[in-house]
């Protein structure tokens, strides 16, 4: 038997290449093309009155000097759309004032860190020189930093944006303030969460290479999806879509940050090998990353909930203000998600959200992992805990009173999700995974090891977070796979990878649906000479998409190999099995004479050739064995090559879930918070790979302890970001990461064909709200706002009538 | 492109005038200018080291001046070309009195092609005016006697008894005696005018910056 590769603890393919140093990264390639630095802006808002470049003029390899005025003159002189704002990406009927930024500033700037200039040199040393040299005159405008500047909107970012407010949006299911109104309790709440960002270790990076003899176009581009980096590069230089391709190398991380396109970084890298003829290249800095690409997360929010004497809710009403600052390229997404995420696995009654997404002086926010679900896990957990506290009830009842139940699923929730399609949950069992969650973390045992640790002078406190989370959206992905004459099977899909271990969780895939050993499969994403239709890799889709579309695609070249090994082998398709990449007549002993065939002499036979360029091709040709008369060699219907390509297209997302229980201490004297233990629920469906779904949980476990507890954004009063460095922005090390204990419950998806839900942004969805139950717990004291720091903690201490110990 | 720009030279305008329109000034004062070769009346044939990194090159150039006003004003009509690309301009400069010194205005009209057409209007015109600065002050130190060298070394270099302008009369420029800032490689401009002067400025646009060492 083949072994059996899906749901196996499969060794990644990919690793041994990418822990030797062997990545091939952006940066590592074009090693002869020039580079690029960018005069950003120094502030928040101001006019660009003047640019002087003379003294750069010196600096010895310059080659090139642009400002809006060059995109401009390009526009005119060649068609191009390069002066043109950058795309709105997702367009949305509520999305009234939706305004992007042009790829360098044409007469405002509106974050520190935006694009105003681009120098290109025979190296970046030169280019940084020349960056520094070239001055650039500002008027200063009053900068709107923060949520009371946007909400006040004494001062507006946009002239033509009345109020700061890109948009406003409202959803529900009824009149959720007269339920409210109707319950026997109700209560209110203020929350809200602080900035962070996706801080891939690789920042962003372009390389282009025009052919002018060709009249083609190559980019490589750190990015989530090629496909449409392609489709943008080609719409904004005027160029047929057929002469573009984009290439996506190794990427050290993305997170979320790299799925926006194009980038001003991306359209302007590409145009200038284009004009100048050469290779450029543009890798980012940390600072830049930290300034000029995206953050997420920041919030506020107002809650109103009404519920009955067992904690059960009647009516829920949300206003969640979002701040998407500076520009809207990637529109209302992350507040959709916040909106319906929010609910997660609970039946709120009578549900109202309205959010407004409003603008501020400080660079622009595109999901972050997780993508709105944290924020809108905290509203919601933070609220179960609030009705817990005032019915003095447990806080696993009253999440256990509100659960979806499995026989109600599907549940259809009544709200639009992000993908415009209903939000109705396909699977979970949320009771059993509660009970996992209770057992694992030994909740009915916390009291008495709560009075242990008192007696011996520590505090502890205990939390819980749960959360639904829409994965795999569409509308679709596809793959292709050959099988060649050596047997080797070659696999693409469109989307791209950053790390998470595709091609190992593919090939698996492709291995069972074929018959054919891991070691034979080769996987290749995000290259669009190798497939053109992709979407990309965001949402926790790859699995759910990819994986779903490469079974699709195995499945019709088995179905190609077994018919033509059928006739090789003279027997019917329904006697023949592939294993180990042999076909052969079920029942027989392997390498039986006349009773098998490899699938690498099927390819052979697949592609009737005139020509035998080596001992292989032999036999496909014309005087290799006797054929019918009567039929063409490529019968209709049928294509050369053992290969096919198919697609996965759901008519919406499937719907993972988990829970999270931590346990943290508090020191009493600094109140320095220490995670003591952190388990984890987790239903993700069908296992492709469980030691690669819990690596996806460790990491997102990281990220959500780096923004429960230390990571956020230090903007001052003049839009100036104050911990732009890796030394002054806190994220966890392996030091303040807790071990992650992980149990599984599998409740498989029946909306593809593999069973599975997303896993990539699970493990960081409810950190913040676990975590700062548990320090809830520990102090008895209500925590309102993330991420909380020492300090805070200390001063909430203070404010709550506590003396310092 | 439109470049534009003044220069306050420490002479009458009668003697910029005539410095603008004497080759053997010209050929030592113009940035990067190998040689000068008169074509006839008012038109010269030059060849202007000049660029830096991709467009680095040695350009071919022609100018003629026309619409003289002597000595307020005269258009300069250049044109060049090179490895890198092509570079044509019109320059209207006009020369005024102010105290015993002239204020050299012009105004150039530019068109690229090839690789310098892809460099950036601002790099463009930078280069263009710092070229055109140097050109004048180059011009200035001839005028005022502090490099006297430069017209001393600037022999035609085929006898031409007559006027220097005479039809195949070629100007080298002095190897050794480019006055200061006149380093070569710094280019420029292209066009220059013969006369102008502006050469520099004109034509603006080569671009070029030097190397270092």
């Amino acid at each position: 038997m083949t072994t059996k590769l899906f749901g196996e603890r499969v060794l990644r393919a990919e690793d041994p290449r990418l822990v030797t140093g062997n990545g091939r990264y952006l940066d590592d390639l074009g090693h002869d093309a020039l580079e690029v630095a960018f005069v950003r802006s120094p502030h928040a808002h101001a006019r660009v009155v003047d640019i002087d470049v003379t003294e750069a003029l010196d600096v010895d390899g310059l080659v090139a000097i642009y400002t809006y005025d060059d995109l401009l003159a390009d526009s005119e002189d060649h068609g191009t759309r390069v002066a043109e704002p950058l795309p709105l990406l997702i367009p949305h009927p509520t999305l009234t004032h939706g305004r992007t930024q042009h790829a360098l500033a044409r007469d405002e700037v509106n974050y520190v860190g935006e694009a105003v200039v681009m120098v290109v040199a025979g190296t970046r040393y030169a280019a940084e020189d020349a960056a520094e040299r070239i001055r650039v005159d500002y008027d200063f405008l009053p900068a709107v930093v923060g949520i009371e500047a946007a909400r006040t909107a004494a001062h507006l970012v946009h002239d033509d944006v009345p109020g700061n407010v890109a948009a406003r949006m409202v959803q529900e299911t009824g009149d959720a303030d007269a339920a409210i109104d109707a319950a026997p309790h109700s209560l209110e709440l203020e929350l809200s969460i602080e900035r962070s960002a996706s801080m891939p270790m690789e920042g962003k990076g372009v390389l282009a290479s025009w052919d002018a003899d060709d009249e083609s176009l190559t980019v490589h581009t750190s990015t989530q999806t090629s496909t449409s980096v392609r489709q943008a590069v080609a719409a904004k230089l005027a160029l047929p879509v057929d002469r573009v391709d984009v290439v996506t190398p190794d990427v050290g991380g993305g997170f979320g940050v790299k799925i926006v396109h194009p980038w001003p970084e991306e359209v302007l890298v590409p145009w200038a090998a284009l004009r100048l003829g050469r290779p450029v290249k543009w890798t980012e800095d940390r600072r830049e990353h930290f300034v000029s690409s995206a953050h997420e997360r920041a919030q506020l929010h107002q809650v109103r909930v009404g519920y009955d004497d067992d904690g059960r809710l009647l009516g829920l009403s949300v206003r969640v203000w979002h701040y998407h600052d500076a520009y809207i390229p990637y529109g209302l997404i992350v507040p959709i998600i916040t909106s319906t995420q929010l609910l997660g696995p609970y039946k709120p009654g009578v549900y109202r959200v309205e959010f407004e997404s409003l603008y501020t002086n400080t660079v622009i926010v595109t999901p972050y992992r997780g993508a709105g679900r944290p924020q809108g896990c905290f509203v919601m957990e933070r609220t179960m805990d609030a009705i817990a506290a005032d019915l003095g009830l447990d806080r696993s009842v009253v999440r256990e009173r509100n659960f979806i139940q499995p026989g109600e699923m599907p549940f259809d929730q009544g709200l639009v999700f992000q993908d415009g399609r209903p939000l109705i949950y396909d699977s979970g069992d949320f009771p059993a995974s509660l009970d996992k969650l209770r057992k694992l973390v030994g909740w009915d045992d916390f009291e008495a090891y709560r009075e242990v640790a008192r007696a011996a002078g520590r505090r502890v406190g205990i939390g819980i977070a749960c959360y639904v989370e829409g994965t795999g959206v569409g509308p679709y992905e596809g793959g292709h796979i050959r099988v060649e004459t050596d047997g080797t099977v070659v696999v693409s899909t469109g989307l791209t990878t950053q790390g998470q271990g595709h091609q190992t969780m593919l090939a698996q895939i492709v291995g069972d649906e074929l018959g054919v050993p891991f070691e034979r499969i080769r996987v290749t994403t995000g290259d669009t000479r190798r497939f053109k239709y992709a979407v990309g890799t965001f949402a926790s889709r790859t699995a759910v998409m990819s994986g779903s579309a490469v079974a699709l695609t195995a499945r019709t070249v088995r179905e190609k190999a077994l018919r033509i090994a059928a006739q090789a082998l003279e027997a019917s398709v329904e006697d023949l099995e592939i294993v180990d990449g042999d076909v052969r007549v079920k029942g027989t002993a392997p390498g039986q004479q006349g009773a098998h065939i490899d699938l690498g002499a099927v390819a052979v036979l697949s592609n009737p050739l005139r020509y035998a360029f080596d001992e292989a091709a032999r036999r496909a040709t014309q005087f290799a064995a006797p054929a019918d008369p009567d039929k063409p060699p490529v019968e209709a219907g049928e294509h050369p090559g053992l290969e096919g390509t198919d697609f996965y297209s759901p008519t919406r997302s499937t719907f993972a879930n988990g829970m999270h229980a931590v346990i943290v201490e508090t020191d009493p004297d600094t109140a320095d918070v220490k995670v003591l233990r952190y388990c984890v629920v987790h239903d993700c469906g069908t296992l492709i790979n469980p030691m690669i779904v819990e690596g996806q949980i460790h990491g997102g476990v990281a990220q959500g302890v780096g923004g429960a507890l230390y990571e956020r954004m230090e903007y001052d009063a003049s839009g100036q970001l104050l911990n732009a460095s890796f030394m002054d922005f806190l994220m966890p090390y392996a030091s303040e990461v807790p071990e992650v204990e992980i149990d599984h419950l599998v409740t498989p998806s029946p909306l593809n064909p593999l069973g599975v839900k997303g896993a990539g942004e699970a493990g960081v969805i409810p950190g913040s709200a676990a975590i700062a139950a548990a320090i809830e717990d520990a102090e008895g004291i209500p925590i309102r706002r993330m991420p909380i720091s020492p300090s805070e903690l200390f001063h909430l201490r203070q404010t709550h009538g506590q003396d310092p110990a | 492109m439109k470049i534009s720009g003044t220069s306050t030279l420490t002479a009458d305008r009668a003697a910029v005038y005539r410095a603008l329109n004497d080759p053997a000034v010209l050929v030592a004062t113009i940035p990067g200018c190998r040689r000068l070769e008169a074509l006839g009346e008012d038109a010269y044939k030059m060849t202007v080291a000049a660029g830096v990194g991709s467009i680095k090159g040695v350009y071919d150039g022609e100018v003629r001046l026309t619409d003289h006003v002597e000595p307020s004003r005269f258009t300069l009509k250049a044109q060049g070309a090179g490895a890198p690309g092509t570079i044509g301009a019109d320059v209207l400069v006009t020369l005024e009195e102010d105290g015993g010194r002239t204020v050299l205005s012009y105004e150039a009209d530019a068109v690229v092609g090839g690789m310098i057409g892809g460099v950036g209007q601002r790099m463009l015109t930078g280069v263009s005016k710092k070229m055109a600065d140097e050109f004048f002050r180059n011009v200035d130190a001839v005028l005022s006697g502090a490099a006297p060298s430069a017209l001393g070394g600037a022999e035609p270099a085929v006898p031409q008894p007559a006027a220097g302008t005479a039809p195949g009369s070629v100007f080298t420029a002095p190897a050794a005696a480019a006055p200061a800032g006149a380093q070569p490689g710094f280019v420029v401009g292209v066009a220059v005018g013969a006369a102008a002067a502006l050469v520099g400025a004109i034509v603006g646009g080569w671009i070029a910056s030097r190397r270092r060492g």
